[in-house]
């Protein structure tokens, strides 16, 4: 009986089992292919992709599996990467060096490698000199603002070399009744684009005077982040940021410049571009990040964006290279990077990018440097500069103070 | 669950009468169970292999990993990394002073009793009030039902754009009064309050449901006798309504109960993932992910777990006691 | 309603103001459901108050969700899942329900603890080394392994429901089936599994709304693009930056509509069976 029973629980179980499956049987029927490519871009971004991959699958018959999950991607690939099962190719948003390395296959005898844009290129180059993606575009970030806001306010952006003469404008920009700053502080991550935009400025971009050597050796001195934070806190307390700093998402950072009622924006171009799904008319333009010193010189930010990796244990690593050297294709490089706003990633390419462009001309000489946390900090540490960020915008006491002790203790914790 | 003794159950279902109460009950329930044993031991030890499948779905995608969970939680593990160490009971430890926990804590115990005793009682309301046959009951009840249905995520992002600052639907309608904008999201008791209210609505439905249930399994005969002795309709709601609610309320309270110490989407929709208005999924997650302390949000889960089993254990503990006494 | 008929007490009384109430609650029901179908028929350029009625019948993000978002797939996609999920529910959750119901002893008294604790279990705490484990079992981007996942979450609830309706059904029609020479099985077969109609109708809509929307499992277990279910469509219109909330709104709408016919067409039976169920 007791046979009978089980049989007949085990019949059930596989029973709907099968049902379940049955459709899914397609997959991977012998000996045609079919590669994982997962991003993190939605949107248009994604859908420029997704059609060069179409065409790659018309093109050589390789089937494609392209997922975008959108904002969970991150969490997504930790898991993925937990298991040690990842996609065959994915994008590495800014982290192909220090978080994927492990998990990459090196790129440099790749056709395309020669090819790769000399800014872009010391960014994804690993110390022992292994660069493992297809940058697509490349992040040129500095500062967005609305013009009209500026001109309004009598603003000149090329007098903006510091941050002490960025407070005077912010005031008169207040001044005229415009709240100058916008942050989307429910998001949590826009407070820690204050970190990774002002970070530099203090902690790396004087040749003069910094803390290189310092933070890759492990030391992280809190006195310089107090000035990172305080100079925040100054700005809270002069009324420089929305009433709604830690309610309001990123979204309403885009609409609220797009509309006129915010002027600078710590953000890359594709801001603007996000800025401009609200307003299409929206006047906005870059500007390079100002110094801390008044020795020192306006830099901008160098990041890798839609960058594209093979894992290097996939099991049909020849097709992924295959799709990695599509991807390359000048055509490719240039729809993808001109969807995002940015310039492409490649030598020789030119994205359409309309105005954004003339900013990235006009500012060619600026000096770059990466994004601070992903060179300057250990992995886990953005998530403490957004929080302890958001504890300054709310003005609780002893907030810069507790902020950059919390950063030195989490920096020691985590290196 | 342990809701009501089963023997009781057959009992009514069988005894129409209920005049013979408890004594009977125990004689007839206690001799049944004796004969069955003597005369179906084996069909009682084959009735057990019911249990297979379930027992089978259990342990592959609920103990296994709660193990493993247990076993991380005593690790420094990323959440990513192929490499960690033992750290001992370190998480554990670091668990107790950390005042972000502290404050989930909190809000977890003021979302979960906060929204179990507001939709028991708005459950209640709704039901007693769709109770009655009247024009638009149907509708009512399937718009009250309606959210329960929408993903938790999306109704969070809904709400958001009530509660936002710019362009909040709440503030255009101060606005539309001259009244200045509110930041309803600010830090604080308030934003902890909306959170609640809104998941409150969101399920208020599932409990009005068990409790129209409820409402149509009380026999009219006991309004009528209660009608007949000249009973206020608040004594008939007290002596007759009530004690006869009770299994309903039980069931309401622990869905609502488990549900409530649970919640992570509507608090992401609303308020992101803030310290402030965390509750211990949403500080998990954000440890996990976030801040990359795998181990140590494993120890959250942990003793999360723990937490929310011992104060379901009380609240079920606590209500069959009230069922027995009826 | 038949169910509801019976109560019938008052009918004296005049109940205009229990419908001035009902009319009241449902406007306060419908002001989410009113935002919600005017952000999904208005364009993102579209920044006027949320209250504004939409300028025209735009019907842009629909085709969005349906073109970029692939809803239509993902909505065939949902109801695999959500189908197989209901079945197994409801048929290892009554198979569990049984022998629980039937029988008061120590052991089962534990088995009902642990049914209740894993109700209990946060998903999060246990994701990644459920991950880890279907990786190992082939389950990732498996229908099989998505609906298996859910169907464990889910059988407490089931369990819980169906052990109260089964002790409700008379031990006696056991016993006279035993005494003609039937097994447990067939028992369960032929006496039990019959009468769960009512309650079973419960477990299905409070089950089937958490498959439905279910988000979490999905998003790891299904990675397919072709596999993704209606909350994983939904979501794929978030970013951290670019969000078309538009797009997803008006796929929210469309990944109501079947949850809400199915509520309509179970709501006679759900009642009922709560009665019999929850409430013992």
């Amino acid at each position: 009986m007791k046979k009978l029973v089980l049989g007949g629980v085990a019949a059930a179980m596989v029973l709907s089992l099968t049902a379940c499956g049955a459709t899914n049987k397609d997959s991977g029927d012998g000996k045609d292919v079919t590669l994982t490519f997962s991003t993190n871009v939605v949107g248009e971004q994604a859908t420029a992709l997704e059609q060069a991959i179409k065409a790659f699958t018309t093109e050589t018959g390789i089937k494609v599996d392209f997922s975008a999950p959108g904002e969970s991607y991150e969490d997504l690939m930790k898991t993925k990467m937990a298991a040690n099962e990842l996609p065959d190719v994915f994008t590495t948003h800014g982290w192909s060096v220090a978080r994927y390395s492990d998990y990459l296959a090196p790129v440099n005898d790749q056709p395309f490698f020669s090819k790769i844009a000399d800014q872009i290129k010391p960014v994804i180059t690993a110390e022992n000199g292994d660069v493992y993606v297809l940058p697509i575009d490349q992040d040129i970030a500095g500062l967005v603002y609305n013009i009209d806001v500026l001109e309004s306010a009598g603003v000149d952006v090329d007098s903006l070399t510091t941050w002490a003469k960025f407070g005077e404008a912010l005031a008169a920009i207040k001044a005229t009744g415009v709240t100058p700053l916008h942050m989307g502080g429910k998001d949590s991550w826009p407070i820690g684009q204050y970190g990774d935009w002002v970070g530099p400025s203090y902690f790396i971009t004087d040749d003069a005077s910094n803390q290189r050597e310092a933070l890759k050796s492990g030391t992280f001195d809190e006195a310089t982040w107090q000035r990172v934070g305080g100079m925040m806190a100054d700005w809270v307390q002069a009324g420089f940021f929305n009433e709604d700093a830690l309610t309001a998402d990123y979204a309403s950072d885009a609409a609220a410049i797009a509309e006129g009622k915010s002027a600078f924006g710590f953000y890359g171009n594709s801001f603007i571009v996000d800025a401009r799904a609200t307003n299409p008319d929206a006047k906005l333009g870059m500007m390079p990040i100002p110094a801390a010193s008044a020795t020192d010189a306006p830099s901008l930010i160098a990041g890798e964006r839609i960058a594209v990796g093979v894992w290097k244990d996939s099991p049909r690593k020849d097709a992924a290279f295959k799709l990695l050297n599509f991807l390359a294709k000048d055509e490719n490089v240039q729809a993808i990077a001109s969807a995002s706003g940015n310039p492409a990633g490649l030598k020789g390419v030119t994205s359409d990018i309309g105005d954004i462009q003339t900013y990235i001309d006009k500012y060619s000489a600026v000096r770059t440097f990466p994004y601070f946390d992903r060179e300057y900090l250990p992995s886990g540490m953005w998530d403490v500069m957004c929080a302890t960020g958001s504890d300054i915008l709310a003005q609780k006491p002893d907030a810069v103070q507790q902020a950059a002790l919390t950063m030195q203790q989490n920096f020691k914790d985590k290196f | 669950m342990e809701t009501y003794p089963e023997a009781k159950k057959g009992e009514a279902a069988q005894a129409a009468s209920p005049a013979s109460p408890p004594a009977g009950r125990a004689a007839r329930s206690g001799g049944k169970r004796r004969r069955r044993s003597r005369g179906l031991g084996a069909a009682r030890a084959s009735i057990n292999a019911f249990y297979l499948p379930a027992v089978a779905l259990f342990s592959v995608f609920v103990v296994y990993p709660l193990i493993r969970g247990v076993w991380l939680s005593f690790t420094n593990w990323n959440g990513y990394s192929q490499t960690y160490r033992m750290n001992g009971l370190a998480n554990y430890q670091r668990l107790i002073e950390d005042p972000n926990v502290h404050t989930a804590f909190i809000n977890t115990i003021v979302y979960g009793l906060g929204s179990t005793l507001l939709q028991n009682v708005l459950g209640l309301a709704f039901a007693l009030l769709l109770n009655n046959r009247f024009r638009g009951r149907t509708a009512a009840r399937t718009l009250i039902y309606l959210p329960v249905m929408i993903a938790p995520l999306i109704m969070g992002y809904v709400m958001y754009f009530f509660v936002r600052y710019n362009h909040g639907a709440f503030n255009d309608i101060l606005g539309a009064f001259g009244v200045a904008p509110i930041d309803w999201m600010a830090e604080g008791p308030r934003a902890v309050a909306i959170i609640t209210l809104v998941n409150t609505l969101q399920f208020v439905g599932v409990a009005m449901v068990i409790y129209l249930a409820g409402l149509q399994s009380i026999p009219a005969m006991y309004y009528e006798a209660a009608s007949l002795d000249g009973a206020s309709p608040w004594r008939q709601f007290r002596h007759v309504t009530l004690p006869m609610l009770v299994p309903a309320i039980t069931s309401a309270v622990m869905i609502n109960l488990i549900g409530g110490l649970k919640l992570f989407d509507v608090i992401m929709a609303l308020a992101g993932g803030g310290y402030s208005t965390a509750s211990l999924s949403t500080l998990i997650n954000r440890t996990y992910f976030g801040s990359e302390a795998a181990g140590y949000a494993s120890a959250i889960g942990i003793a999360m777990f723990l937490f929310i089993m011992a104060v379901s254990a009380a609240a079920q503990r606590y209500l069959s006691r009230k069922e027995v006494a009826i | 309603m038949a169910a509801i008929r019976g109560v019938g007490r008052g009918p004296k009384r005049s109940s205009w103001w229990k419908t001035v109430l009902a009319i009241g609650i449902g406007i306060f029901y419908l002001l989410p459901i009113y935002l919600t179908v005017n952000i999904a028929l208005r364009p993102a350029t579209d920044t006027r108050s949320l209250w504004a009625p939409a300028k025209s019948l735009y019907l842009g993000n629909f085709a969005t969700a349906f073109e970029q978002g692939r809803i239509g797939r993902a909505l065939v996609n949902s109801v695999i899942i959500t189908g197989s999920c209901i079945l197994l529910i409801a048929l290892v959750g009554a198979f569990a329900a049984y022998p629980l119901a039937r029988r008061r002893t120590r052991v089962n008294s534990g088995i009902k603890g642990f049914v209740l604790g894993v109700m209990m279990v946060p998903p999060l705490s246990i994701l990644v080394s459920l991950y880890a484990n279907m990786v190992q079992l082939g389950g990732v981007s498996k229908f099989w392994g998505i609906v298996l996942t859910i169907t464990a979450f889910e059988l407490p609830l089931s369990i819980f429901l169906y052990t109260n309706f089964i002790a409700a059904i008379p031990p006696a029609l056991d016993e006279a089936a035993a005494i003609d020479g039937a097994g447990p099985v067939r028992t369960f077969f032929s006496v039990i599994l019959p009468q769960l109609k009512p309650v079973t109708a419960s477990v299905v809509i409070l089950t089937g709304m958490h498959a439905w929307n279910d988000y979490q499992f999905s998003l790891y277990l299904l990675q397919k693009p072709d596999m993704r279910s209606l909350p994983l469509a939904i979501a794929s219109f978030f970013s951290q930056t670019t969000s078309d909330l538009n797009a997803a709104t008006a796929a929210a709408l469309i990944a109501m509509l079947p949850a809400v016919l199915l509520f309509l067409f179970l709501q006679r039976y759900f009642i009922r069976g709560m009665v019999d169920s929850a409430l013992k």
